[in-house]
C-alpha cells in the first residue's frame, strides 16, 4: 500500500516497505460507539466491551485478513469525542493518529466507528479526522438502534458528500462486516473531499501556526494544520502537543494571536467549533431523513425511574441486595459440592500414600491451600454475572448519575464512580479506568481511594469469616447476606470519607464539571456476560493453580521445617517451631491488640500476593494443626482454633474485626504496580500502602478493644 | 451566579420535560470547548428529561447526565411547551 507522501514515521519504526508490509488500521470513534464490538468482529478477538463510557481506555492491536487473505493489523483506541484530548485515554488516541507514540507505528488508514442515531456528534470528530487528510474509511455503526429512533441515513448521500467510503453496519448482529472487509481490502481509497475551510477571520492564524510547526518543529504539512486547528481550540499546549515540547518560535505565534485575541474580546476557538457543526448540519440535511416525533422511547423512560431521585435510589438499593442474596443462596448447592469433593481427595490421598512428608505436602499443602479458594468459585462467578448484566444493560452508567449527587459532597463526581464501581470486581481495570478523568487532581483522589471498594479477591475471606462466625443450618441467607452487604458499604464509605479529606486537605479544588453521555439501554447480551464471567473464573482458577499453589508450596514447606526435636510434638508445637511459626511470633506483638495471633499473622503477610491467599493460607495452617485423617472443612478448623490460654481464636468479633481489617488494608501486590505505572512514581502507591493499612489497623485496634469492653 | 439576561435560566432550573434552546456557556474555556464539541453549543436545543441536582438532557437525540456544577453553568432561553 503507497502511504500518501505526507504521512512519515519516525526513524527506527519504519515499516518494511514493499507489498508484504501488513498494512496498519486505526480504529477510532466517540465513546460508546461499538468500536471494540467491531473489533472483535474482525479480528476474532475477545476484548472487554460494555454499553457505558470509557471501556477502553488503551489501545488494542489485533489481525484480520483482507478479502484476499492479507493480514490487516488493527488497532483499536480509546474512545473520544475530538481530537483536543482532555483525559490520558483521550490523549492516546490523538498521539497514535499524530504518530507520537514510540511504541506504535503511525496507521496507514482509519476507520472511524459512527454511532448511526447520533450521526452530527459523531461527525465532528470525523470532520477533525479529515483534517489529517489520511485514507478514512467511516463504518455507519448502529443502524438498526437509528432505525427504532425513527431515522433513515442515506449513507450513500454521506459517501459521496464526503468523498469517502461509508459502510453501513451492525457490529453487533455481524452485518456489515463483508462490505467493510471489502473496504479495507481495496489497494487505494481516495482521500476526502473535504470542503469545510475555516473561518476566514482565523484562516492566517491557522497559516501561520501550520507554517511555524512545519518548519521549525519538522511536523508535516497537513499533520501541522491539525494540530494549528487544534492548538487554536485548545490553549493547552501540553495537552495538544503531548510531551514533544513545541519550538520557541510556534509558541511566539501562538502567543502573539491569543493576545490579540483576548484584546478584542473573541472567542474564536468557540467559532471553529461552531463553523465545523454549521458544515457538518449542511452535511446532514440530505443525509438524515427524520420520521415523525415518537414520543419518549424506552429508555425515557425506565430512565424515569431509574435517575429519579427517590426511586432510583430504591432501584439501585434493591440490585445490590438481591446480589448479595444471590452470591449466597444460589452459590450454596455447587460451594457444598466441591468442598466435598475436596475433602474427599484429600481422604484419599491420605488413605492411598504412605504417611510421610511428601504426602503432608499433597494434603495438607496443595489441597488444604488451593481446595480451600477453589471452593469459592461460584460465588466469584455469581458477582462477575451481576457486573457484567450492569454493564451490558447500561445501568453502570445510571449508577454514575445517581450517585454524583453523593460524590459531589466529597469533591469528585459521577464520572469518578465508573472507576470505583468498576473496583468491585477489580481495583486494576478500576484504576485503569480512572484515565477517562479530565481533571489530574481528581483523577488521583480516585486512584487513591479505588481499592478500599471491596473487590472480588476480598470476597473469599469475607465468606469464609461469615461461614465462621455464622453456623449455615441456623442463620438465615439474608444476615449472611447483610453482613456481606455491611463490609461493601464499609469499603464504599471509606473511598467517600478518604475522597472528601484529600480533597480538602491534599488536593484542593472545587467540584469539577461533569458532563457524560448516557448510553440507550439495551437488553442483556448474556454470550457476552457469559463469556466474560467465564473469563474471570478462569483467571481465579489460574491465580489458585499458580500464585495460590506457590504459595500453599512455600507456606507448607515454612510450618513443616525446622522439624521439632521431639517427635512427639503436637502439630501445634510443630508449627510453632517453624519458619513461620518464628515469624509469626515476631508479627504477633504488632497484631495481638486487634485480637490477631501469629497464624492470622502469617496469613495477613502471605495475603499481601493477593487478598485471597489468605484463605489459602489458613488452610495450610490449620491443615497442618489437624490430627484428623479427615479434613473438616476449613471454616470449622477455625471454629476449633484457640489461643494457648484456651480462649477460642475465631471468635465472633475477631471473624467481624478481621473482615473489616480486609476492607481497608492495602493487601494486593498488583495493585501497588498498577498504582505506580499509572501515577509515574513511587510515591502515591507508597502512600496507598500507609494510609490504607494504618487506617485498618486503627479501625479495627477501635473495634476489638471497643467490643472486648462491652463483653463480646 | 448573577444572571445578566433575565429571561435566561441556568438549565439545572429547566423543568423537567420543557425544551430550552442553549443561550450562553459559563465556566472555564476547557468546559466550554468540551460542550461545544458534544453539540451541546450556544443555539443547540435541549429537553430536560429530569432531576435538578444532577441534570439528565437529551441533545441531538443523545442522553446526557451534567452535574449541578455543569447544568449552572449553561444559560438556557425557555421554549414554549411542545417546541422542538
Amino acid at each position: 500500500m503507497k502511504l500518501p507522501d505526507h504521512i512519515t514515521l519516525p526513524a527506527g519504526k519504519r515499516p518494511a516497505k514493499g507489498p508484504d508490509r501488513t498494512p496498519i488500521y486505526a480504529m477510532v470513534g466517540n465513546p460508546n460507539c461499538g468500536k471494540t464490538t467491531l473489533f472483535n468482529a474482525l479480528t476474532g478477538l475477545r476484548q472487554k466491551v460494555g454499553n457505558y463510557p470509557g471501556v477502553t481506555v488503551e489501545k488494542k492491536i489485533g489481525i484480520t485478513y483482507s478479502q484476499h487473505g492479507r493480514p490487516i493489523q488493527l488497532i483499536d483506541l480509546p474512545g473520544a469525542y475530538s481530537l483536543a484530548a482532555r483525559s490520558p485515554d483521550e490523549a492516546v488516541l490523538r498521539d497514535v493518529l499524530l504518530g507520537r507514540r514510540e511504541d506504535t507505528p503511525q496507521p496507514d488508514r482509519i476507520i472511524c466507528v459512527v454511532d448511526a442515531s447520533n450521526l452530527e456528534r459523531n461527525l465532528y470528530l470525523v470532520h477533525q479526522l479529515l483534517d489529517l487528510g489520511r485514507p478514512l474509511i467511516i463504518a455507519l455503526n448502529m443502524m438498526d438502534m437509528a432505525a427504532t429512533a425513527g431515522m433513515r441515513i442515506d449513507a450513500k448521500a454521506l459517501e459521496r458528500s464526503l468523498g469517502v467510503p461509508v459502510i453501513p453496519c451492525e457490529a453487533v448482529n455481524g452485518r456489515g462486516l463483508v462490505e467493510l472487509k471489502l473496504a479495507m481490502s481495496r489497494i487505494e481509497l481516495p482521500l476526502a473531499r473535504h470542503r469545510w475551510d475555516v473561518p476566514a477571520a482565523v484562516a492566517p492564524a491557522v497559516a501561520e501556526l501550520q507554517a511555524s510547526l512545519t518548519g521549525n518543529d519538522q511536523r508535516p504539512p497537513l499533520v501541522a494544520r491539525a494540530e494549528a486547528l487544534l492548538l487554536l481550540t485548545d490553549f493547552d499546549t501540553i495537552r495538544v502537543a503531548g510531551s514533544r515540547p513545541l519550538s520557541a518560535r510556534t509558541l511566539g505565534v501562538l502567543a502573539q494571536w491569543r493576545e490579540r485575541w483576548s484584546a478584542e474580546k473573541t472567542d474564536w476557538s468557540g467559532a471553529l467549533i461552531h463553523s465545523r457543526y454549521a458544515a457538518i448540519n449542511t452535511l446532514c440535511t440530505g443525509v438524515i431523513l427524520r420520521g415523525r416525533d415518537q414520543g419518549p422511547s424506552t429508555s425515557d423512560r425506565l430512565d424515569a425511574v431509574l435517575c429519579h431521585s427517590v426511586w432510583g435510589w430504591l432501584v439501585f438499593a434493591a440490585i445490590m441486595a438481591v446480589m448479595f442474596f444471590s452470591i449466597f443462596s444460589l452459590a450454596e448447592y455447587p460451594m457444598n459440592w466441591i468442598d466435598a469433593h475436596v475433602a474427599a481427595l484429600g481422604t484419599w490421598v491420605k488413605g492411598a500414600m504412605a504417611p510421610g512428608d511428601l504426602r503432608d505436602l499433597i494434603t495438607d499443602g496443595i489441597i488444604s491451600g488451593v481446595g480451600g479458594i477453589v471452593v469459592f468459585l461460584p460465588q466469584i462467578l455469581i458477582l462477575f454475572f451481576f457486573v457484567g448484566l450492569l454493564e451490558s444493560t447500561g445501568y453502570m452508567a445510571r449508577a454514575a448519575f445517581i450517585m454524583d449527587r453523593p460524590m459531589s459532597k466529597v469533591g469528585l463526581n459521577g464520572r469518578s464512580f465508573i472507576p470505583l464501581l468498576g473496583s468491585y470486581a477489580c481495583a486494576i481495570p478500576g484504576i485503569m479506568a480512572t484515565r477517562t478523568i479530565e481533571n489530574a487532581k481528581d483523577r488521583l483522589v480516585t486512584i487513591l481511594v479505588a481499592p478500599l471498594m471491596s473487590c472480588s479477591a476480598r470476597l473469599p475471606v469475607y465468606l469464609l469469616m461469615i461461614a465462621t462466625l455464622l453456623p449455615s443450618t441456623t442463620v438465615p441467607t439474608s444476615t449472611k447476606a447483610g453482613i456481606m452487604l455491611l463490609m461493601y458499604a464499609f469499603g464504599t464509605l471509606g473511598a467517600f470519607g478518604f475522597a472528601w479529606l484529600f480533597k480538602r486537605y491534599l488536593f484542593q479544588g472545587g467540584v469539577p464539571h461533569m458532563i457524560m453521555e448516557l448510553p440507550a439501554y439495551q437488553p442483556p447480551r448474556f454470550k457476552e456476560i457469559t463469556r466474560h464471567m467465564l473469563e474471570r473464573g478462569w483467571l481465579f482458577l489460574k491465580n489458585a493453580g499458580t500464585i495460590i499453589l506457590a504459595i500453599s508450596i512455600v507456606l507448607w514447606f515454612l510450618t513443616t521445617y525446622p522439624k521439632h526435636p521431639d517427635p512427639a510434638a503436637t502439630p501445634t508445637e510443630q508449627i510453632a517451631h517453624s519458619f513461620a511459626g518464628r515469624t509469626g511470633h515476631l508479627l504477633e506483638p504488632v497484631i495481638k491488640p486487634l485480637g490477631f495471633d501469629w497464624r492470622i499473622g502469617i496469613g495477613l503477610v502471605t495475603s499481601f500476593a493477593a487478598r485471597e491467599v489468605f484463605v489459602s493460607s489458613m488452610g495450610v495452617i490449620f491443615g497442618v494443626e489437624g490430627t484428623d485423617n479427615d479434613p473438616a472443612p476449613l471454616r470449622d478448623a477455625l471454629r476449633a482454633a484457640h489461643w494457648p490460654s484456651g480462649a477460642v481464636l475465631f471468635t465472633p468479633l475477631v471473624c467481624f474485626t478481621l473482615m473489616v481489617y480486609y476492607v481497608f488494608a492495602m493487601q494486593c501486590m498488583s495493585t501497588v504496580a498498577v498504582v505506580k505505572r499509572e501515577t509515574n512514581s513511587w510515591r502515591w502507591p507508597l502512600f496507598q500502602i500507609a494510609y490504607m493499612t494504618g487506617t485498618a489497623w486503627l479501625v479495627c485496634f477501635v473495634i476489638y478493644q471497643a467490643g472486648r469492653a462491652l463483653g463480646y | 451566579m448573577p444572571n445578566s439576561r433575565p429571561n435566561l435560566h441556568a438549565l439545572c432550573l429547566l423543568p423537567a420535560g420543557l425544551t430550552g434552546r442553549v443561550c450562553e456557556l459559563r465556566g472555564d474555556e476547557s468546559f466550554c470547548q468540551r460542550v461545544r464539541e458534544m453539540g451541546f453549543g450556544e443555539a443547540s436545543l435541549v429537553t430536560k428529561i429530569s432531576g435538578t441536582t444532577t441534570s439528565l438532557c437529551l441533545v441531538n437525540g443523545t442522553r446526557i447526565a451534567l452535574n449541578h456544577c455543569a447544568a449552572m453553568s449553561i444559560l438556557v432561553e425557555r421554549l414554549p411547551a411542545g417546541a422542538r
